[in-house]
C-alpha cells in the first residue's frame, strides 16, 4: 500500500513540476476560442445554410386581426390543399417539431380581409414523421391545373425533401402583391 | 432659374419613384414566379434547382446569353416578354452582380423563349465544354 502511495505521489509531483495552472488555462482558453470559431468555418456555414435557407423569409407587416390559423376559413388558406400546421404542433409559419420544410414549393396570393390587401403566400409543405390528417382544408383560389405545376397545390412538394411523407402545410407571407392571382 | 431648379428636382424625384416602382415590380414577379424553386434569395436547392447567385460565368460563356433566355423557368413564366426581360435583367444584376450588357430587350426575350431548350443539363455542360 505504501509503495502504491509512493508511486502516485511521485507521479503527481512529476505532473505538477512539468505542468502549471497557466498551461491548463492556456489550453482551456484555446479550446473555448476554437469551439467559438467553429461556426465561422465554411463547412459549418454551408451546413447551416442548407437547412435555414429553405425556410421562406417572412415579410409580415399586416394590420388588423389575424384570424384563426387552425380554421379552413383563415385568410392565408385561400389556396391550401392539406392539413393546417397550426393543428399539427406547428403554426401558420412554422413546421411541427421533427418535420422538415419542403425545399421547393409554390407561391400564390390571398386577400387579407383586415386591410383589404393582397399578399404573396408561400405554401411550404412540412415533411416527415407521419401524415397529420387534422384540420384538412381544400381551397383552390388562384391555384392552377397541374400542367402549371409551379402554381399547383395537388403536387406533393415533399418530393424534394429527405422524407416524402406529407405532414402538413404552412402559409408564410413573403411580401405584398399588387394584384390577386391569377393575373387578369 | 428657380423654375429650372424646381423642374430638375421634380424630374430627379420622379426618376427615383420610377426606379422604386420597377424594383417592387421585379421583386414581386420574382417571388411569385421564381422563388418557389429558386428560393427567396435565389440560392437554389443543390441537386434540384440551380442557384441564381453565380450566373456571371454562364452569361460570359459563348452562347450563355442565349441559354439564359431559353431555360424552362424563363420560357414558362406567365409574364409578358417585356416583364420577363426586365425581370431577367434584375436577377442578373441583383443576385449575380452580373448586369447583361446590353440589357435583354423585349424583342430578344420574345425570340429566345420561342426556342425552348430540350435538354437543359446537356446544354449547360456544352456551354463550358469548348
Amino acid at each position: 500500500m505504501t509503495r502504491l502511495d509512493a508511486f502516485f505521489e511521485r507521479y503527481a509531483r512529476r505532473v505538477a513540476r512539468r505542468t502549471g495552472r497557466r498551461s491548463f488555462l492556456a489550453a482551456l482558453g484555446g479550446a473555448l476560442v476554437g469551439v467559438g470559431a467553429l461556426p465561422l468555418l465554411p463547412v459549418a456555414r454551408a451546413a447551416a445554410a442548407g437547412s435555414s435557407a429553405r425556410v421562406p423569409v417572412p415579410d409580415e407587416h399586416m394590420e388588423g386581426p389575424e384570424g384563426d390559423p387552425k380554421s379552413c376559413e383563415y385568410w392565408r388558406h385561400c389556396a391550401i390543399d392539406g392539413s393546417a400546421c397550426a393543428c399539427c404542433g406547428g403554426s401558420a409559419i412554422a413546421c411541427p417539431p421533427g418535420t422538415e420544410v419542403s425545399p421547393v414549393t409554390w407561391v400564390g396570393t390571398c386577400r387579407n380581409p383586415s386591410d383589404g390587401k393582397d399578399y404573396l403566400i408561400s405554401y411550404n409543405d412540412c415533411c416527415g414523421k407521419q401524415v397529420c390528417g387534422r384540420c384538412m382544408c381544400n381551397r383552390n383560389e388562384g391555384e392552377r391545373p397541374e400542367y402549371h405545376w409551379y402554381r399547383n397545390n395537388d403536387i406533393n412538394w415533399c418530393a424534394g425533401a429527405s422524407s416524402q411523407v406529407y405532414n402538413c402545410s404552412i402559409a408564410v407571407v413573403i411580401g405584398q402583391a399588387s394584384e390577386a392571382q391569377p393575373e387578369k | 432659374m428657380r423654375a429650372a431648379f424646381g423642374f430638375g428636382t421634380g424630374l430627379f424625384l420622379l426618376c427615383i419613384a420610377m426606379g422604386s416602382q420597377a424594383e417592387d415590380r421585379n421583386r414581386e414577379n420574382y417571388l411569385l414566379h421564381c422563388s418557389g424553386c429558386h428560393l427567396s434569395e435565389g440560392v437554389g436547392v443543390p441537386g434540384t434547382t440551380p442557384s441564381l447567385r453565380a450566373l456571371a460565368p454562364i452569361l460570359a460563356a459563348p452562347g450563355g446569353r442565349e441559354y439564359l433566355g431559353r431555360v424552362p423557368g424563363v420560357v414558362q413564366a406567365p409574364l409578358s416578354d417585356a416583364e420577363l426581360a426586365e425581370l431577367l435583367n434584375w436577377v442578373l444584376l441583383t443576385m449575380s452582380d452580373a448586369p447583361a450588357d446590353p440589357p435583354y430587350s423585349e424583342t430578344e426575350i420574345g425570340s429566345l423563349r420561342a426556342k425552348p431548350i430540350r435538354d437543359t443539363v446537356a446544354a449547360r455542360e456544352a456551354l463550358f465544354s469548348n
